[in-house]
C-alpha cells in the first residue's frame, strides 16, 4: 500500500491523503456501523473537481475501487468501503458558489453541509425545503446521491425534486455537466436524475444546481394526541384525503415522545399511545384555514387532544427533538434498525396494523416514527440486546414488513437508499428485468465496476 | 476517579450518528473524520483500553488534538461523556509515560498551586520563550494581582441582601484583576457582602486537562477545606471553567470512596457563575445609561448551569441605552482552551479566525464573555480593529460608574 500512498500524494498533496490505521478506521462505515467489514486502503480529501478527476483517472487505470463519502451519516451502509480501495471524502469541497435570486437557484459544491447551506439561503429570505433530519451534518452531495428527504416531503417533495443540474466526475476521470439553472429541460436522457439516487455507483457528484423557493412567511406547529396507533394512522389518511397539505406531518409512538422529551421543553405528558406532530405553513390566511381544517377533522374522528404550540422556542424544541430521535432511541437500545418503507398514504392504516401484528407475532419491539405525511413510516426494529436469537427475529420481522409494504403498493426505500442494507430486497420491488436494466446502466457508466462496488443489488442476482 | 477502562461501556453507546461533526471545533477546522469525537473515543478504546492497537504517535496526536471544550458531550444524544473519556485517557497515558513536560509541569504544578508566586510566572515565561512560544501568545500578566486589591470581607452597600464567598480563578488573579474588582464592586453595590477567603488556589482544571489527577486532587483539597464550611448563600466565580470544575469535575476527579466527596456534594450545590447569580437575584438598582452596542461570546464550559448562557444577555440589556446584538453562532468555540493554543498554534488560530470574523460582521462596540482565556485569545486578535472584550461584570461596573475597570 506504500506505493498507493505515494501515488496519491503525488496526485494531490501529503495533507490530502490518509493511510494510517487510526485515520482509516474512521472511514470504515456510516451510521450503520455494524456493516463495517474492513477499512479502506486510503482516504483522499480533494478540494477541487480537477483533483477528484485526477484521482478517478488514476483509480481507473489501476483498477482500484472508489467509494465517495459525504458526512457518513447514511443509514444504508452506502459509503461503507466493503472492497477497500480509496474513500473520497468530499467534505472539503464545501463552498456555496452562488445564490442566484433572479433564477431562484443556487450552485453548491457537493461537500457543503446541508444546514450551512439552508442558513445562508434563509438569511436571504429564500427556502430550500428538503429537510433530512441529519441536516446539521449531512452533505448536499450525500443528499443528492440518496435522494434524501424529511418531514417536509409531504408538501415539498425530497432532494430529487430540487436538483436541476450536476457536475459529475465519471469513472474514467472525465468531467460532465448535466442540466443547469433551467427549471425545465427536454433534451436527451435525464442524466441529472439518474445521478440523483445513484448512491455513488455511477459517478462522483462534485457540484450541483439546486432550485430555491421563497420562504413561507408564517407557520404553525401543533401536536395531536391519539388514543391508539390505528387512530393516528386513520387521522393521517383523513388529513391527506381532505386536500389539506401540511408542511410536515410526523407520526410518533409514545416511546418516541418519551425519549424526545429530553429535548422538548416543557416535556409533553405521555398520556396517549400515538402522536402526530404537524406543521402548516404559507400565508397567514392559509395557515389559519389549514389549522382549522385539521382541527375539524380531529373533532370528527373523536381525537382526544390537539394542542397548538404558540411559543416558537417550544415549537423549535419539538423539531430539534425530532431530528435527534434516531440517536435518542439508540441511547436506550443496543441496536435500532430503521426501515424506510413508503406506502401510498391511503394504505397507512393497513400498514400500521400489519406492522403491529408482525411485532406481536414475532415478539419483537417495532417502533413507528415516520414522515407519515408522505407515507414514509420508518418502522424501526428496536433491539435491547444483540444476540443470535434477537438478530434472527429482527431479520424475520424486516422480511415480513417489506413484504407487506410492497403488497400495499409501496417502495422499500423512500429516502435512505439501498446501499448494503436493503439490497437483497431490490428484486422484490423491481423484478429481475428492471434490476438487470439497472445493472446495464451501471456498466455503461462504470465498465470496470470500480465505483462503490457491491451496493444496491446483490452481486450475482436475486435473493428470493 | 473513574478509570479509563470503566468508560468502555459508554464508548460502546456511541450510535455513530456523526452529529458531533456539527459540534467539534477541531473536526470543523481539520475536516477529517480521524479527529471526530466518535473516532477519538474509538482510538482510545483500541489503543488505551483494549490495546488491540498500539498507542502510536498518530493515536497520541488524535487524543491530544482535543480542546476539552465539551461541545460534543453537550450535543451527543447518546450521552457519551467524550471530554471525560479524553481526560481519563490522558491520565492513563501520563501514568504510563511518566507525566508532563518541563514547562507544563512548572506552570501547572507549581505556579497554580501556590498563589503570590508571581516571580515563578516570569520564570515560566522565560522558559516558554526558550521552547519557541512567542510572547504575544502568553497571557498578559497584571502588574498587581487581584489578591493585592482585595481579600477578606467586603461589606455590602446599604441593606444586605446576601452573602457570598468569591472563588477567584487564576485568570482573574493573574491576568485580569479588573474582572475581580468589578465583581466585588457590583456585588457590593447590589447589597451583597463578599468574602474573599485567603489561601485559595487554582481550581485544578489545567491539571486535569493534562491528565494530572494527583495535582488536581491537592488543589481540590485546599479549596474544599476553605470553602465548604463558610456560612454563605453562594460560592461565586467569575469564570465558567472554574464553575464547571467545581460543579461537575471535582467529584469525577476523586475516587468514589474519597472522604472529600461528601464535602464536595454539599459545596457544589451552592456554586454559581457571578453573572448568573446576580441575574437570579435581580439587580437592586438599574445602572446608569450607556450609549454602546455589545455582543456576547458564550464560553464553551456552560453546560453546568442551564441559565449561565442567558444571564449576560438578560442582565446587561437592563442598562439603558445598551444595544444587544446577537452574534452569529454565539456558542462557537474560540480555539484557546486553556494552554491548548500554545501547543496547537495553527489549529487554534484557524478556529479563532471564524470567531473573530463573526465578531467583525456583528460590528458591536464591545464583546462580553465570562471566560478569561476567551477574553485574552479573542482579544489579542481584535486589537488592531480596536474592539474591546471584557467580562460582563466589567460592563456592568462601568454602567454603575466605577472607574478603573
Ligand atoms: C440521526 C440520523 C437521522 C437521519 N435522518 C434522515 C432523514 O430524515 N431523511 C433522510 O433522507 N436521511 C436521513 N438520514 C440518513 C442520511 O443522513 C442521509 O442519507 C444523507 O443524505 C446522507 O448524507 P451524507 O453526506 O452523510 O452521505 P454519506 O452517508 O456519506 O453517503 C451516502 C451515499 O451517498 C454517496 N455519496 C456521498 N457523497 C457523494 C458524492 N459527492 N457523489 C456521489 N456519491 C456520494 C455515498 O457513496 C453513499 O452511497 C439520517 C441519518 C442519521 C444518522
Ligand atoms: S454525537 Fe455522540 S453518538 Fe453521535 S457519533 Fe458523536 S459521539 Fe457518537
Ligand atoms: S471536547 Fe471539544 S475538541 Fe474535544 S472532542 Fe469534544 S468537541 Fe472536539
Amino acid at each position: 500500500m506504500k506505493s498507493l500512498h505515494q501515488d496519491l500524494i503525488r496526485l494531490l498533496s501529503d495533507k490530502q491523503v490518509l493511510t494510517q490505521p487510526e485515520d482509516l478506521m474512521a472511514y470504515a462505515s456510516d451510521a450503520t456501523y455494524y456493516y463495517a467489514s474492513r477499512v479502506p486502503d486510503a482516504v483522499v480529501l480533494p478540494v477541487t473537481s480537477e483533483e477528484v478527476a485526477r484521482v478517478m483517472k488514476y483509480a481507473y487505470e489501476k483498477e482500484i475501487p472508489v467509494t465517495p463519502r459525504g458526512a457518513g451519516s447514511g443509514l444504508a451502509g452506502g459509503c461503507t468501503p466493503i472492497n477497500g480501495g480509496i474513500v473520497l471524502d468530499m467534505k472539503r469541497m464545501n463552498r456555496l458558489l452562488e445564490i442566484d435570486h433572479d433564477n431562484m437557484t443556487a450552485e453548491v459544491e457537493a461537500g457543503l453541509v446541508h444546514r450551512q447551506f439552508t442558513r445562508a439561503v434563509e438569511r436571504q429570505g429564500l427556502f430550500y425545503p428538503p429537510d433530512p433530519q441529519s441536516a446539521a451534518v449531512c452533505t448536499l452531495g450525500g443528499n443528492i446521491a440518496t435522494r434524501a428527504g424529511g418531514p417536509r416531503g409531504v408538501k415539498y417533495g425530497t432532494t430529487g425534486n430540487y436538483v436541476l443540474g450536476t457536475e459529475v466526475v465519471l469513472a474514467d476521470g472525465s468531467i460532465i455537466k448535466t442540466g443547469g439553472k433551467m427549471v425545465k429541460q427536454s433534451s436527451g436522457y435525464d442524466i441529472t436524475h439518474l445521478i440523483a439516487g445513484s448512491e455513488g455507483t455511477l459517478g462522483i457528484i462534485t457540484r450541483a444546481n439546486l432550485r430555491l423557493l421563497t420562504l413561507p412567511p408564517v407557520n404553525n406547529t401543533m401536536v395531536i394526541s391519539c388514543s391508539s396507533l390505528d387512530q393516528a394512522a386513520e387521522l393521517v389518511s383523513a388529513i391527506i384525503a381532505s386536500g389539506t397539505v401540511p408542511a410536515m406531518l410526523e407520526f410518533l409512538i409514545k416511546l418516541a415522545i418519551m425519549v424526545m422529551n429530553n429535548y422538548i421543553t416543557p416535556p409533553l405528558p405521555l398520556d396517549y399511545e400515538a402522536y402526530l406532530l404537524v406543521d402548516v405553513d404559507g400565508t397567514a390566511r392559509q395557515v389559519q384555514e389549514d389549522t382549522k381544517k385539521i382541527k375539524d377533522i380531529c373533532q370528527d374522528l373523536g381525537i382526544p387532544d390537539l394542542r397548538i404550540i404558540e411559543d416558537p422556542h417550544e415549537a423549535a424544541s419539538y423539531w430539534e427533538a425530532r431530528s435527534k430521535l434516531y440517536p435518542l432511541m439508540l441511547s436506550i437500545m443496543k441496536r435500532v434498525i430503521t426501515e424506510d418503507i413508503t406506502v401510498p398514504r391511503n394504505r397507512i392504516p393497513d400498514f400500521v396494523r400489519g406492522v403491529q401484528a408482525i411485532a406481536a407475532d414475532i415478539a419483537i419491539q417495532i417502533g413507528l416514527a415516520g414522515h407519515s405525511g408522505d407515507g414514509n413510516m420508518h418502522p424501526t426494529i428496536l433491539q435491547p440486546e444483540i444476540n443470535d436469537e434477537i438478530n434472527a427475529k429482527a431479520k424475520q420481522a424486516i422480511d415480513r414488513i417489506i413484504r407487506i409494504g410492497l403488497d400495499l403498493g409501496g417502495t422499500i426505500s423512500g429516502e435512505h437508499g439501498i446501499g448494503l442494507h436493503k439490497q437483497e430486497y431490490l428484486e422484490w420491488e423491481f423484478g429481475r428485468t428492471q434490476v438487470e436494466l439497472m445493472k446495464r446502466i451501471k456498466t455503461a457508466f462504470d465498465p470496470k465496476g470500480l465505483l462503490n462496488p457491491g451496493k444496491i443489488w446483490l452481486e450475482g442476482g436475486d435473493a428470493e | 476517579m473513574k478509570k479509563i477502562e470503566e468508560y468502555a461501556e459508554q464508548i460502546s453507546r456511541c450510535s455513530h450518528c456523526s452529529y458531533c461533526q456539527a459540534s467539534c471545533p477541531v473536526f470543523m477546522e481539520d475536516i477529517v473524520e480521524s479527529v471526530l469525537p466518535r473516532n477519538r473515543i474509538e482510538v482510545i478504546l483500541r489503543s488505551v483500553i483494549d490495546k488491540s492497537m498500539p498507542l502510536s504517535p498518530r493515536a497520541l496526536e488524535i487524543i491530544d488534538r482535543c480542546l476539552l471544550c465539551t461541545n460534543c458531550t453537550q450535543g451527543c444524544s447518546s450521552q457519551v461523556p467524550i471530554d471525560d473519556i479524553v481526560i481519563a485517557a490522558r491520565s492513563a497515558i501520563s501514568m504510563q509515560t511518566g507525566g508532563l513536560s518541563g514547562v507544563k509541569n512548572l506552570v501547572m504544578g507549581k505556579m497554580l498551586r501556590q498563589r503570590g508566586l508571581t516571580a515563578l510566572m516570569g520564570k515560566a515565561g522565560a522558559m516558554v520563550q526558550k521552547v519557541g512560544i512567542a510572547t504575544k501568545d502568553m497571557p498578559p500578566l497584571a502588574a498587581k494581582t487581584f489578591d493585592k486589591f482585595y481579600s477578606g470581607t467586603v461589606k455590602a452597600e446599604g441593606e444586605t441582601r446576601g452573602r457570598v464567598a468569591y472563588f477567584v480563578g487564576c485568570g482573574t488573579n493573574f491576568m485580569y484583576p479588573d474582572t475581580g474588582v468589578a465583581t466585588v464592586n457590583v456585588l457590593s453595590r447590589n447589597g451583597i457582602e463578599v468574602i474573599i477567603p485567603e489561601g485559595q488556589v487554582c481550581c485544578g482544571i489545567p491539571s486535569i486537562a493534562e491528565g494530572d489527577f494527583k495535582s488536581a486532587r491537592e488543589m481540590i483539597e485546599v479549596n474544599v477545606s476553605i470553602f465548604s464550611d463558610l456560612e454563605v448563600d453562594a460560592i461565586v466565580t467569575d469564570c465558567t471553567s472554574c464553575g464547571m470544575m467545581f460543579k461537575e469535575k471535582f467529584t469525577k476527579v476523586l475516587e468514589t470512596a474519597d472522604p472529600l466527596q461528601e464535602k464536595i456534594s454539599n459545596l457544589t450545590s451552592r456554586v454559581w457563575e457571578v453573572t448568573d447569580f446576580l441575574n437570579h437575584l435581580g439587580l437592586r438598582e438599574i445602572p446608569g445609561p450607556m450609549d454602546s452596542s455589545f455582543t456576547y461570546h458564550v464560553p464553551c464550559h456552560r453546560a453546568w448551569s442551564p441559565t449561565v448562557r442567558h444571564a449576560p444577555r438578560q442582565i446587561l440589556t437592563q442598562i439603558p441605552g445598551a444595544e444587544f446584538r446577537e452574534l452569529e453562532n454565539p456558542e462557537r468555540c474560540c480555539g484557546a482552551a486553556g494552554a491548548f493554543y500554545m501547543a496547537h498554534r495553527e489549529l487554534s488560530e484557524g478556529i479563532r479566525a471564524h470567531r473573530v470574523q463573526d465578531i467583525k460582521d456583528n460590528g458591536a462596540d464591545l464583546v462580553v464573555t465570562q471566560c478569561p482565556v476567551c477574553r485574552f485569545y479573542i482579544g489579542s486578535a481584535l486589537k488592531e480593529q480596536g474592539t474591546e472584550i471584557v467580562h460582563p461584570m466589567i460592563m456592568l461596573a462601568r454602567a454603575y460608574g466605577f472607574n478603573g475597570c
